[in-house]
């Protein structure tokens, strides 16, 4: 099988495990995890894609900034996780289902 | 020297992003010189320096033939690296986000002075602004992908700014689970652009799809355009992706929930509109019928849903996902005639529809901003936001009263208000291919649709301003009542003089339609 494309199937498992997560897990933190899976996810994908081309270095420039945001993200949603403890003294995502349409 | 003109695309991301530096620092100065509104004044004076940044813009890029601006980072530059591209629609949408941004801030003067932390409330204003400005200014996707979760972090902080409530952290969390997902989708397109094509560039993107109609993998580019729709669709809150909308803006403060509703999910739809009708040449791809079904799908959803609702800003927030409806089916019959019909004819029935479609950007930021900013003193006043609590307020609150009926009339589309303009333009592009059944059942779908958001417009107001009150109230303060009464204003000038506004949003149109040729 070629290299490129165990990456890139890698890259496509990542993300549907954590989208699976999403969906299915009912922890917060879980949920946070399961964000982070899809960014290394997308990360993998953009490097998988560009590995031994010319455009290889300006790639992993994009990466380093994604994992940057991705960082970002991960750090406000971790903030809330605690506020919502504060809250509820759980972290329960049933817990949390006040508000529907 | 051209050089430094185009170094003034840079001035307004500067002066917002420095802005939200200096504030936090104003805030300890007026702390000790026991100045509580300095704060609040720098704010507002930051917005009007990026005002004025933006109409300088203005004159440079008129001067220019074609009206475009380009500026590459050093060392970067060229067709490969980061970018910014300033045009009409750019120019157009910032323009809309930053003079919403300055009304928003001096609303916020009186609205949020109970509140701690200020410096940090405006400073994540100042940043929100500044990632949209960003998102419409650049000129590749990965500049696009980096402004745009600036804009994404800010709002969600800002939707949980009011931490010590239990609902604004479990709104907050809703929408950033839903709308990273939705920004990782659109990297995960941005990432097989780049392995294809080797650039992000999006003009040099479409350059070279647009070259190699990539036939044999027609499968894998639509592919392509679902990750971007479905993942710009989350912050634009279309209608399967759309259920962080009617709890986040609720929980946000009123000013927020303005910014939000009338410009943050504006920047989902300008990606939609940017990346499609740029990247993915509408002439080689069918993207317009599924923006059309989406968009009536939107629009059907989001007004059953608004009739059940009892609280006044989330059936607010339901008003804005049908607003969002009308754009998306413009946009999607612009495209839609461009892939089916040949240049003479497409060309003009697309100008008109996206023309219309943009108008109606216009239109919805400034009556959805008026109507959240009006909610808000509503709120405020009546310390509630059940509707049948609050009937009958408007007549404690004329100007108000008067200014929120101005406002809900103009989205209902009642002639001489600016929404009528809007969705006429979008309804005659429909309308005007009619041996086309696709496209005269989805008008006529808009039309049903619109006139059944008209009645409950109207049903609002009606128990709003005149039912027998049931609360106490007095008139907001002046500084509330200034902007709104500067946004009923504009919503009653454009809909009397609708010419500069047109020939603006047609321009706009143009510089995302011209890409596409004959």
């Amino acid at each position: 099988m070629n290299p490129l494309n165990v990456y890139v199937f890698t890259s496509a498992a990542l993300i549907v495990i954590g989208l699976y997560g999403i969906a299915v897990k009912r922890n917060m933190i879980k949920t946070v995890i399961s964000i982070e899976i899809i960014t290394a996810g997308v990360n993998l994908n953009f490097l998988a894609l560009t590995v031994g081309t010319s455009f290889f270095t300006l790639a992993q420039y994009f990466v380093i900034v994604s994992i940057a945001l991705g960082a970002a993200v991960a750090s406000i949603a971790l903030s809330m996780v605690i506020q919502a403890y504060r809250h509820y003294g759980s972290i329960d995502l049933r817990k949390l289902s006040r508000l529907r349409w | 020297m051209v050089d430094m003109e185009t170094q003034a695309i840079l001035n307004p991301l500067f002066i917002l992003l420095a802005g939200a530096i200096i504030v936090v620092i104003v805030e300890q100065v007026g702390r000790r010189l026991k100045l509580p509104k300095l704060t609040d004044a720098t704010a507002v004076v930051f917005f009007a320096l990026t005002l004025i940044s933006l109409y300088q813009l203005y004159l440079i890029s008129k001067g220019q033939t074609p009206p475009v601006l380009t500026y590459s980072l050093k060392g970067l530059g060229g067709p490969f690296g980061v970018s910014f591209v300033v045009d009409g629609l750019s120019l157009f949408m910032a323009f809309l986000f930053a003079g919403l941004g300055l009304l928003v801030s001096i609303y916020s003067i009186r609205y949020m002075e109970k509140d701690l932390n200020l410096d940090r409330y405006y400073s994540l204003l100042m940043t929100l602004v500044a990632g949209m400005i960003g998102v419409v200014f650049a000129g590749d996707l990965f500049n696009l992908f980096v402004f745009w979760e600036t804009m994404s972090i800010s709002s969600y902080s800002l939707v949980a700014f009011r931490k010590y409530r239990w609902e604004p952290i479990e709104a907050s969390f809703k929408y950033l689970t839903m709308s990273t997902v939705g920004s990782l989708m659109v990297l995960y397109a941005i990432s097989f652009l780049y392995g294809l094509t080797g650039t992000l560039n999006i003009y040099e993107l479409a350059r070279i799809l647009g070259a190699s109609p990539i036939r044999s993998q027609l499968l894998a580019a639509y592919f392509l355009v679902a990750c971007v729709v479905a993942g710009f669709g989350v912050t634009g809150a279309m209608v399967p992706f759309h259920f962080w909308l009617p709890d986040a803006h609720p929980a946000a403060p009123s000013g927020i929930s303005a910014m939000l509703s009338g410009v943050v999910i504006k920047a989902g739809v300008y990606g939609i509109a940017r990346v499609l009708f740029t990247v993915f040449n509408p002439n080689s791809f069918d993207f317009g019928t599924v923006l059309m079904v989406f968009g009536v799908i939107t629009l059907t959803v989001a007004n059953l849903a608004a009739l059940l609702q009892r609280d006044i800003k989330r059936l607010l927030a339901y008003s804005s996902i049908v607003n969002i409806g009308y754009i998306l089916s413009g946009l999607g019959i612009g495209a839609y005639v461009i892939t089916h019909y040949q240049p003479p004819l497409s060309l003009s029935v697309a100008g008109l529809a996206v023309m219309g479609a943009l108008f109606h950007i216009f239109n919805h930021a400034i009556g959805k901003g008026l109507l959240f900013l009006c909610a808000g003193c509503f709120i405020h006043e009546a310390k509630t936001r059940d509707i049948s609590m609050l009937e009958g307020i408007g007549k404690h609150m004329a100007i108000t009263g008067a200014s929120f009926s101005i406002g809900l009339l103009g989205l209902a589309g009642v002639p001489p208000l600016s929404g009528f303009w809007s969705k006429l333009f979008i309804i005659l592009a429909g309308y005007s291919i009619t041996w086309d059944p696709f496209m005269i059942v989805v008008t006529t779908l808009i039309v049903l649709n619109s006139i059944f958001a008209a009645t409950y417009y109207v049903w609002l107001m009606q128990r709003i301003m005149f039912r027998e009150s049931k609360v106490k109230a007095k008139e907001a303060p002046a500084s509330m009542i200034l902007p709104i009464v500067i946004l009923a204003l504009l919503c009653v000038v454009v809909g009397l003089m609708p010419g500069w506004i047109i020939e603006a949003a047609g321009k706009a149109g143009l510089s995302l339609i011209s890409y596409v040729g004959g």
